[in-house]
């Protein structure tokens, strides 16, 4: 177990390192200046030389493995920096975005199941009928529907017509609930493909006709037995999906102007603002990492044959 | 049993369905009142429980003061002299103010004005608040010029590194914001960022970055007390939920509301939507070093072919004015000239004058080499910047004039780094301070910040060093019209239009309306019915 734990850790350092220099060096060949980005955002003026000073103080003229090197060496000793823009700790300027988004991956969380789970069991249950063909074309909608335009489409039924829910801005359930529906209902069909799919598969098995031989109930049969096999393939895709709402959305973040991660690094990027933009990037990969080895963990509580084979999958 | 399978399911669909909009209801429940108007109005008329919603579009990260325009929109910080809605500059936290030499500004603070935490506003703390501004806001410094400051009981002297005769105005910016430094040092700078002290009419309760503020009356405050007593102003950078909150009457005062979306909120009887003339210019730059127009007449010929009228109208819906110059026309020291009209005929003689002919595939040519330009095109944040240049390739095009659109996000970038550009797409904030020189110096002086096509004019510099020179407000309008004479005369830019802010004002808000400044928007006037 600790060889395991070991041998993941330095895993995540090194792909770690991989996303900072990969992004470091993109963020650098973009083209775009912080200086000026900072200046236009706040309609400042400052002279080429002035300007030229500004980019000497901040290091921004230095070579590019320089500027990588000091910012490692910083993040080694837990320094993430200080922001371009603000003059505030990058680490402190994620910890308080950082609340916001996961309130918002938990409500996702509980609108993607209760939509994948109800449909995907009833998909598998009712192969080929009316259910099955329900499920489908939900999911083709939400695999289909773009999330800025979902977004909208929301904000415009239940804020503008019903006038029940915000528009926008986040602090109470009532803020939470337009967001979390169209990320959960963007991310739903994968998973009730997969459940269907995985239901289906198992549904076929020879464990499964011996259950009904014995007179077990078919939604018993379907929630106590199938189901458990049918996790893995979802708990295998929930390590990424986790990953990706941890890591905050960027679109409806923007669009609800909730004040999440998301919305923090679009902002970043367009002020060029590469101390933050680098803190995220890192933050996200760790999430990413945090995320796939919960979804490993999961697997394995999931599957005897994992735990058997020393983590690995079949 | 299939039918028994089927009952079932719809059974179940059913309750999952009922369960969630029974979820949504009681979500919505709570909250049903809250949103016929955001504006509330207590038991009195005296401002008890009146308060009101903001939506802005540019989210912020910081409540500094001195990195910010947020502390002044919010009514938090006041500056020394203000603008007024004719653009002249006045007192406000200065009673009165005086050059002594061309180095030396002597301003006299008023004596009845306490900060929000009680501290009295006297000369020492206005020095160690401009002290702070400049050592932490690069343009700020740069744009006080400032050597030292002498405190002397409510008398502020500022000595500048050179002549400054426009120092007056270019202390109306927000970041030149005066606040309470005992109060910063007081809680650290970084809880004083996201609650600062300042002197004016509203005290921030709470700040959530970039989603919204949160304000409560200041009981103290020097001059009038204000008519609310608490203000949210939130942000959303997207303009179509900006619009739809504004339409669901979810806020008050809507600031860049969507122009496609101005006839459905005209027929709501609630709501008004105020057009003002903003003190932004979008316009195009001409490289001096380009072959083509390098020459006088090829830029006049461009210029001829730009439709200002289909852009007002088009591309604008009518929220805009055709520019003149790079001030509005309405500003005291802005050019009265009409805005150029297109004229393809006038574009072609011009052409023609110049040596260029018609080519074999009707395109225009002059030494064999055919008028085909690259105009870098800015994405920008106005919707508009990157639809311009289209309307002006298709001008272009009928004549026999190809330009190549090349979109990037910072054209002053592109510029800097290579010369194989014609013409390029620029957006300035002209007169933010209620005086020309400083764009004028920006834009037309070598290492200007907004002259990355290093364009000289020798003539114009004369007038500019004058200009830099001059005190007497109305000598420096008239030396900036004189300066507008020239520029259009050499026409190293087209100045395309004057775009207008767009402001929803639900009709219940009272004593208030937008400036073309943006900068004063939370003030203690601000009242709702």
């Amino acid at each position: 177990m600790l060889t395991q734990l070991s041998g993941r850790f330095v895993q995540m350092v090194i792909v770690l390192f991989f996303l900072s220099v990969v992004t470091f060096v993109m963020m650098k060949l973009a083209p775009g200046d912080p200086i000026l980005a900072i200046l236009l955002a706040s309609d400042g003026a400052l002279s080429q030389a002035e300007q030229e000073a500004a980019r000497e103080a901040l290091g921004l003229n230095r070579p590019i493995y320089e500027q990588y090197g000091s910012w490692l060496l910083k993040v080694v000793q837990l320094d993430w920096g200080q922001s371009l823009t603000s003059n505030r700790e990058v680490w402190d300027i994620l910890m308080e975005r950082l609340p916001a988004t996961i309130y918002l991956t938990l409500g996702s969380v509980v609108v993607l199941m209760v939509i994948a789970f109800p449909l995907g069991i009833l998909a598998a249950k009712y192969q080929n009928k009316a259910p099955d063909v329900s499920s489908r074309i939900i999911a083709l909608l939400g695999a289909s529907i773009p999330s800025f335009w979902l977004a909208l489409l929301l904000i415009y039924v239940f804020a503008y017509q019903l006038n029940w829910l915000p528009t926008m801005g986040s602090g109470t359930l009532r803020h939470l609930v337009l967001p979390s529906l169209t990320l959960g209902f963007v991310m739903a069909p994968e998973y009730i493909r997969l459940l269907r799919a995985g239901l289906l598969d198992t549904l076929s098995r020879d464990y499964i006709k011996a259950a009904r031989a014995r007179g077990i109930s078919e939604w018993r049969i379907m929630l106590r037995h199938a189901m458990r096999a049918a996790l893995l393939p979802i708990v295998a895709v929930s390590g990424v999906s986790l990953g990706s709402l941890l890591t905050g959305s960027v679109v409806t973040e923007s669009i609800f102007g909730w004040p999440g991660l998301g919305s923090l690094a679009i902002e970043s990027i367009r002020l060029r603002d590469y101390p933050v933009v680098q803190g995220y990037v890192l933050f996200c990969g760790v999430c990413f990492l945090m995320a796939n080895w919960l979804s490993d963990v999961g697997a394995a509580v999931l599957d005897p044959r994992i735990r058997m084979r020393g983590g690995r999958r079949p | 049993m299939n039918r028994k399978r089927c009952h079932t399911f719809w059974l179940k669909s059913s309750m999952v369905c009922m369960a969630f909009v029974l979820f949504l209801t009681a979500c919505a429940a709570e909250g049903q009142n809250q949103y016929p108007a955001a504006a509330t109005t207590g038991p009195d008329q005296s401002g008890e429980g009146k308060s009101i919603t903001i939506i802005h579009s540019l989210p912020v990260d910081t409540l500094d003061p001195h990195n910010g325009w947020i502390s002044v929109r919010a009514g938090v910080a006041e500056t020394l002299v203000r603008l007024d809605e004719n653009m002249q500059v006045t007192p406000w936290l200065a009673a009165t103010w005086e050059a002594k030499d061309p180095l030396t500004w002597v301003f006299t603070l008023r004596d009845n004005i306490r900060f929000q935490d009680g501290t009295k506003l006297d000369a020492a703390a206005a020095k160690a608040s401009f002290e702070r501004g400049i050592a932490d806001s690069r343009p700020l410094a740069a744009s006080l010029k400032i050597a030292s400051i002498e405190a002397n009981g409510q008398v502020l002297t500022f000595r500048t590194t050179e002549p400054h005769p426009a120092f007056p105005t270019e202390l109306v910016h927000p970041t030149a914001s005066v606040i309470s430094i005992a109060a910063e040092e007081a809680s650290g700078k970084e809880a004083f960022n996201k609650a600062p002290v300042g002197t004016g009419p509203f005290k921030v309760t709470g700040f959530i970055p970039g989603k919204e503020v949160t304000l409560i009356r200041h009981e103290h405050y020097w001059d009038e007390l204000a008519k609310l007593e608490e203000v949210t102003i939130q942000f959303n950078a997207d303009a179509n939920v900006r619009t739809l909150a504004f339409q669901s009457k979810q806020a008050d005062i809507v600031y860049h509301l969507a122009p496609e979306s101005l006839d459905l909120i005209e027929k709501d009887q609630e709501l008004d939507v105020e057009s003002v003339t903003s003190l932004r210019t979008h316009y195009f730059t001409y490289n001096p070093a380009s072959d083509h127009v390098a020459d006088l007449r090829v830029r006049q010929a461009l210029d001829k072919l730009i439709d200002r009228d289909a852009i007002v109208e088009e591309i604008m819906l009518g929220h805009a004015m055709p520019a003149n110059g790079p001030f509005h026309a309405l500003l005291p020291f802005g050019s009265k000239k009409a805005a150029q009209k297109l004229d393809p005929d006038g574009a072609l003689k011009l052409l023609e004058s110049a040596g260029y002919t018609k080519g074999p595939a009707g395109i225009w040519e002059k030494d064999g080499k055919p008028l085909k330009l690259k105009l870098i095109a800015f994405t920008g944040i106005n919707p508009e910047l990157p639809l311009i240049p289209l309307l002006v390739q298709s001008e272009a095009a009928k004549v026999g004039i190809a330009i190549e659109i090349v979109s990037v996000e910072y054209p002053e970038v592109y510029i800097k780094d290579n010369t194989d550009w014609d013409m390029s797409t620029a957006s300035y904030l002209t007169s933010p301070r209620g005086d020309g020189g400083s764009f004028l110096n920006s834009a037309y002086t070598l290492g200007g910040s907004y002259n990355p096509a290093h364009i000289h004019l020798e003539e114009l510099e004369a007038i500019l060093r004058e200009l830099n020179d001059t005190r007497d407000v109305p000598k420096r309008h008239e030396l900036t019209r004189s300066a507008l004479e020239i520029i259009h005369e050499e026409m190293p830019h087209s100045y395309i239009i004057h775009p207008n802010i767009l402001v929803g004002i639900h009709q219940r808000v009272t004593n208030w309306k937008p400036g073309a400044e943006e900068f004063y928007i939370v003030t203690n006037k601000l009242d709702v019915q």
